[in-house]
C-alpha cells in the first residue's frame, strides 16, 4: 500500500511540476493565432460590406500594429505570418517563464532545506 | 469509491490521491500561472500605450481608449501606460487563476494515466506536460464567454448599450449577438463553442510537435 501511495504521489509531483516544451507551445500558439486572424479576414471577405461602405474597417486597424496587413485575401495572409511569428514567440517565451518558475521553486525548496539541515547540524 | 481512488495496473487494492498533496500541488501552480500571466498581460498593455502613442498616427489610441470604458482610469497617455500597466497584471493573474483552477480537474486523470502506463520515470522534472483538449476548452471556453457576458452586461447596466457601435461588430462573427442580456448570452454560447474547438485544435498541434520531439534523440 506504501508503495502505491509513494507512486501516487509521485505522480501527482510529475502532473504538477510537468514542464512545457517552448517549442510546441510556441508553434501551437502561432499556428491557432494565424488560423483565428485568417478566419477572422475570411469570414468579413466572404459576408462582403452593405453597399457604400469598405469591407472591414475595424480589422484593418490591425495595419497599425503589422505593417501592411489588411483585409483582402493577400493581406490577410500576410498577417497570418505575421502572427504566427507573433504568437510563436509569446508561446515560447510563455513556455520558458513557466519551466523557469518551476525550476527557481525546486531551486528553493532544496535551497532551504540545506540550509536548515546545516544548522540543525 | 471516491473520485481520487483508482486502481494501479496489476492491482487490485484501490490507491488513494493524497488530497493535501493534490490540493497544494494545485495552489503552487495556480500562484506560477498567475505570476507569469500577470507580468506579461501587464507588460502586454503597457507596450501597445506605448506603441499606440508613438506610433505617428493623427488621433493616437481613438480605439484603444476604449478600454477605459471597462478599465477605470485608463487612456492612452503615458499616465494611462502605467494604470494600464496595473489593470492587465491584475486581470491577467486572476483570470490565469480561474482558468488553472478548472484545468487542474484534469490532473486526477494524469495521474491515472501515469500509474497505468506503469509509472517508471524517476525523473520527476524530465516529463513534458501534454494538454487536454476537453479541459482546456472549458477552461478558456468558460472564462472568454464569462468574460463576454460580463462586459456585455456592463455596457447594458451602464446604460451606453445603444452607443457601443464597436461591440455590435462582434455580430460578425457570432451570429445573433447583440449589446443585450440575450444578445450576450447566446454571443457566450457561441464564443464558449468557438473557443471550445480551438483549444482541442490547439491541444492536438502542441502534443503532436512535444510527441515527435520526444521522439528525437537528444
Amino acid at each position: 500500500m506504501t508503495n502505491k501511495s509513494d507512486s501516487a504521489d509521485k505522480a501527482i509531483l510529475m502532473a504538477a511540476f510537468a514542464k512545457m516544451d517552448a517549442v510546441a507551445l510556441g508553434v501551437a500558439v502561432g499556428s491557432t493565432w494565424a488560423l483565428m486572424l485568417l478566419l477572422a479576414t475570411a469570414i468579413l471577405l466572404l459576408k462582403g460590406a452593405p453597399q457604400g461602405e469598405s469591407i472591414g474597417s475595424h480589422l484593418n486597424l490591425l495595419g497599425i500594429y503589422l505593417p501592411g496587413y489588411r483585409v483582402s485575401w493577400g493581406g490577410g495572409m500576410l498577417g497570418a505570418v505575421y502572427v504566427w511569428f507573433l504568437g510563436a514567440v509569446t508561446g515560447f517565451v510563455l513556455a520558458l517563464l513557466w519551466n523557469l518558475t518551476h525550476y527557481l521553486y525546486v531551486v528553493m525548496i532544496v535551497v532551504r532545506s540545506a540550509w536548515w539541515r546545516l544548522m540543525a547540524e | 469509491m471516491s473520485n481520487n481512488a483508482f486502481l494501479e495496473p496489476g492491482g487490485d487494492e484501490p490507491a488513494q490521491l493524497n488530497e493535501r498533496l493534490l490540493r497544494a500541488a494545485v495552489k503552487l501552480n495556480t500562484l506560477l500561472l498567475a505570476g507569469v500571466f500577470g507580468s506579461v498581460s501587464g507588460l502586454a498593455m503597457f507596450v501597445l500605450t506605448y506603441l499606440s502613442l508613438y506610433r505617428g498616427l493623427p488621433q493616437p489610441g481613438q480605439y484603444l481608449n476604449l478600454l477605459g470604458v471597462f478599465l477605470p482610469g485608463y487612456s492612452v497617455s503615458h499616465t494611462g501606460a502605467w494604470i494600464g500597466l496595473f489593470w492587465g497584471a491584475l486581470i491577467g493573474a486572476l483570470l490565469a487563476a480561474m482558468f488553472y483552477r478548472i484545468y487542474a480537474r484534469s490532473i486526477p486523470a494524469q495521474v491515472l494515466e501515469y500509474l497505468h502506463s506503469g509509472g517508471s520515470r524517476d525523473d520527476l522534472m524530465g516529463v513534458t506536460l501534454r494538454f487536454d483538449g476537453n479541459y482546456l476548452g472549458l477552461a478558456l471556453g468558460a472564462i472568454i464567454a464569462g468574460g463576454l457576458l460580463i462586459t456585455t452586461s456592463w455596457l447594458v447596466f451602464r446604460g451606453t448599450a445603444n452607443e457601443s457601435m464597436h461591440a455590435y461588430l462582434l455580430a460578425q462573427y457570432l451570429p445573433g449577438y447583440s449589446v443585450t442580456i440575450p444578445g450576450g448570452l447566446l454571443g457566450a454560447i457561441e464564443l464558449f463553442c468557438v473557443v471550445y474547438m480551438l483549444c482541442q485544435l490547439f491541444s492536438w498541434i502542441y502534443n503532436a510537435v512535444a510527441r515527435f520531439r520526444g521522439r528525437k534523440p537528444r
